[in-house]
């Protein structure tokens, strides 16, 4: 297969189903071997409505054996491809600047710092700890501890009363640590223990949702990152000091941040994509946000971002400076995690890990709106007051070019559904007779089971790698509730971690079927795409789908993306030779 | 995906503390005022300036981060107009040590406790004395006792919040944002104490 024309369906004539499912079966493919083989289902008892708590899905289901999760042989050509690991993100680069390192260390000047009590605290079910029934059985447990064993963070329970707990896990790393080896995880039964060490700081998660250590490891990664973004990495100096030194007081008020970040390893893609998704909107409303954005960057300001909840209007960096899409999921979940910002303008000291782990910057956030929100970083302890001039400049601006008006339409309207893939994509698509009737008519087909997209499709995420983004299809009736969707997501992590293995890895395409989906994976060097159809469709017919949905993302691209520096997208439009 | 350098640092005409406008207004009936809240978090910072300002109480705790930056208008009974430019700041550890950024320049400081917390007022105490070392000479600096309508769970009497609050050349009230009960008498008084230019 051309490298450079990743579509094997050619714009002009649309190739026999056949013949693309040859094409994909060609390239490669890998079984099942990362599933557990001894797997079993206990008995676990939803205690609430938690995150967790509500997913033995989809392994589960593959387990049991009966059903056929079937797979291709390697292919023989061996197509090598480059190693674009999922976590394969370039290194931080610390800011030339340094300007905020020495404000950092002087976090612990103060000596005896009080605990702050005043966030709600409802969630994390206070009242247990290490020894409460309900507290063991928790689906995923996430701790973070010093190298001394003091507790800093725990998803449940309180941190105080889970010292002695946090002991045995400072235990048990330290012992690994202290022979010169590194522990990564420990399996326990039906149980994963998954292992992070970042100098004095040890990251631990529990669980029993059966996902994979690259999958949990990176969430650890995640939960990392979202530390430094609110303590910057000098707090090491801290422990340098003092080793017994509390940090869980420097995280006062912090609680929901955290909380909403575990929430989101179960919805957002983002959290193991690594890559950030756009709100879709007219490529000329985008550009008027854009065009006001780049006029502040260029004006002193270091990134500029325009955000509707989670999802991009528009991003700008001043010269080169690039904000890697970590950075961009963890600020976005710092500021919609605390109420406090859509009170009223704020300013506030927070740093982007992936930029620059050792210095703060400085954000300036408003919210225009319920959901739509502006941050202006900069590298100036001083500029609040410019970068509230520029805010109102980019007010004036939306308001002016009904970017806000338009942004509101988009949130409810302009989702993509599966239902609304064109049977013939192709721009040039009145040259060419309607296919419809043949598609629609599938005949494996139950009517239940036609529920959602053309050809049993049911969801997609496409991913663009040089984009760094990615757009995900809005869930059909058939995974409407959210525990379905989750269930998903975890299926689509699953094969991430799969397709990303550096031991067998890289791969090119995944086929799964069991008894929930067929999913189904394919990546080149410029996209990645995971989608899932219904349980009963034809794998010809899923591959033909998968082009489709292809070329759709292709043609909506104006709109579904955000092209910032002109740098990048020559880069990207070359590398789909001249669009 | 990297990343480069920062953008050099604009020059600013030396500026380096959060303050657009340092002389008073040209107008002399009008003054601008750089106002700075301070104290442990959860005392009630917050919910003492969005009482003054937007005149409502939320009772559902929303933890501020950072600082929160908000402006309102007081009318004098002698028609002085002040602005109020209100920073309320986090009162979290972390942010400690970025204090400075927030209360420099400021012309006035509300330091504020919670009287069903002597914690609070040692923490309150903190703030006093390091206004006293950083903040701007002849800042207006108020000691404010919030919650007052927890009367029953008082543990700091008012007493030894007034009798600390004179030797450290302090204004002392007791205020309740969830009654609004001297709140706006607080910003008063700190609008009469506020310098008045010098006509000249
Ligand atoms: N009873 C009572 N509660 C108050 C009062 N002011 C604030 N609170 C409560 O105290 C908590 C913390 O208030 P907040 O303004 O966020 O504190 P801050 O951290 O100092 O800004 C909230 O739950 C408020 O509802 C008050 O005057 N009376
Ligand atoms: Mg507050």
């Amino acid at each position: 297969m051309d490298p450079h024309n990743p579509n094997p369906t050619p714009t002009d004539a649309p190739s026999p189903p056949a013949e693309s499912a040859a094409r994909l079966a060609a390239l490669s493919l890998r079984g099942t071997r990362d599933l557990p083989p001894d797997f079993h289902t206990a008995e676990i008892h939803d205690l609430d409505d938690d995150d967790d708590d509500d997913d033995e899905g989809y392994l589960t289901a593959a387990s049991r054996g009966g059903s056929s999760t079937s797979a291709w042989k390697e292919a023989p050509e061996g197509l090598h491809d480059d190693d674009k690991d999922g976590d394969d993100v370039s290194q931080p680069s610390p800011s030339s600047s340094g300007y905020a390192g020495e404000r950092g260390s002087s976090l612990d000047d103060d000596p005896d710092p009080e605990p702050a009590q005043d966030w709600p605290r409802d969630k994390k079910h206070l009242h247990e700890d290490d020894a409460s029934s309900s507290w063991r059985k928790r689906k995923k447990h996430f701790f973070i501890l010093s190298n001394s064993g003091k507790p800093i963070y725990s998803r449940y329970g309180d941190e105080h009363k889970l010292a002695g707990f946090s002991a045995t896990l400072q235990a048990i790393i330290s012992f690994v640590e202290n022979s010169g080896d590194h522990i990564k995880f420990v399996r326990a039964g039906k149980h994963q223990i998954v292992f992070l060490v970042k100098g004095p700081i040890y990251l631990v998660c529990i669980s029993c949702t059966e996902e994979s250590y690259e999958g949990l490891r990176g969430q650890l990664e995640l939960m990392y990152g979202q530390l430094l973004l609110i303590l910057t990495k000098s707090v090491n100096r801290c422990f340098e000091k003092n080793p017994r030194f509390d940090m869980a007081t420097l995280l006062g008020g912090t609680d929901a941040v955290f909380q909403s970040l575990i929430h989101a390893f179960s919805w957002n893609p983002a959290t193991f994509l690594h890559a950030y998704t756009c709100l879709p909107l007219a490529q000329s409303t985008r550009q008027a946000a854009s065009a006001v954005l780049q006029d502040v960057a260029d004006s002193g300001v270091l990134f500029v971002l325009l955000m509707c909840e989670h999802k991009v209007i528009s991003l700008v960096g001043a010269q080169k400076a690039t904000l890697h899409p970590d950075d961009i999921l963890l600020l976005a979940n710092f500021i919609l995690s605390s109420e406090s910002f859509r009170t009223s303008e704020s300013f506030v000291p927070i740093c982007l890990p992936r930029y620059n782990p050792m210095a703060y910057l400085h954000a300036y956030v408003h919210f225009f709106d319920e959901h739509t929100y502006v941050a202006l970083l900069t590298t100036r302890s001083d500029a609040f007051y410019d970068l509230k001039d520029s805010r109102a400049r980019i007010q004036n601006v939306l308001l002016k070019s009904n970017v806000l008006i338009e942004v509101q339409r988009s949130l409810h309207e302009n989702a993509l559904c599966v239902e609304d893939l064109p049977t013939d994509p192709s721009s040039q698509s009145a040259s060419h007779p309607p296919e419809s009737s043949r598609d629609m008519n599938s005949q494996s087909l139950s009517s239940e089971m036609a529920i959602g997209g053309p050809g049993g499709l049911w969801h997609f995420i496409y991913k663009s790698v040089y984009l760094d983004q990615f757009v995900s299809s809005e869930f059909p009736s058939p995974i409407s509730n959210k525990k379905q969707q989750k269930r998903l997501y975890k299926a689509y992590q699953k094969l991430y971690a799969s397709m990303h293995d550096k031991a067998t890895g890289p791969h090119k395409t995944q086929y799964r079927r069991d008894e929930d989906y067929v999913l189904f994976c394919w990546i080149t060097q410029d996209f990645e795409l995971y989608a899932a159809f219904n349980p009963l469709a034809d794998k010809t017919q899923a591959i033909k789908m998968c082009n489709r949905v292809c070329q759709w993302v292709r043609d909506l691209e104006n709109e579904i993306f955000v092209y910032g520096e002109s740098a990048l997208s020559w880069q990207y439009h070359r590398c789909w030779g001249g669009i | 995906m990297g990343c480069s350098s920062s953008v050099p640092a604009r020059s600013t005409g030396g500026l380096n503390t959060i303050s657009n406008d340092s002389s008073p207004a040209t107008d002399s009936k009008d003054l601008r005022a750089k106002l700075v809240l301070l104290g442990d978090s959860g005392v009630g910072k917050s919910c003492i300036v969005l009482r003054f300002v937007r005149g409502q109480f939320d009772p559902t705790s929303k933890v501020t981060v950072g600082a929160s930056f908000l402006s309102q208008t007081l009318a004098l009974e002698d028609s002085t107009i002040v602005k109020f430019e209100i920073w309320d700041t986090a009162g979290q550890e972390r942010y400690a040590a970025l204090a400075p950024l927030y209360y420099r320049g400021a012309a006035a400081a509300i330091v504020v406790y919670d009287i069903t917390s002597p914690e609070s007022f040692s923490k309150a105490q903190y703030w006093v004395k390091e206004l006293q070392k950083h903040g701007s000479p002849g800042i207006v600096m108020v000691l404010v006792g919030n919650k007052a309508d927890l009367h029953d769970n008082r543990s700091v009497s008012s007493q030894d919040a007034q009798d600390y609050a004179e030797k450290n050349n302090m204004f002392f009230i007791e205020t309740s944002a969830k009654t609004a009960d001297n709140i706006n008498q607080l910003f008063e008084e700190i609008a009469k104490r506020l310098p008045r230019p010098t006509a000249s």
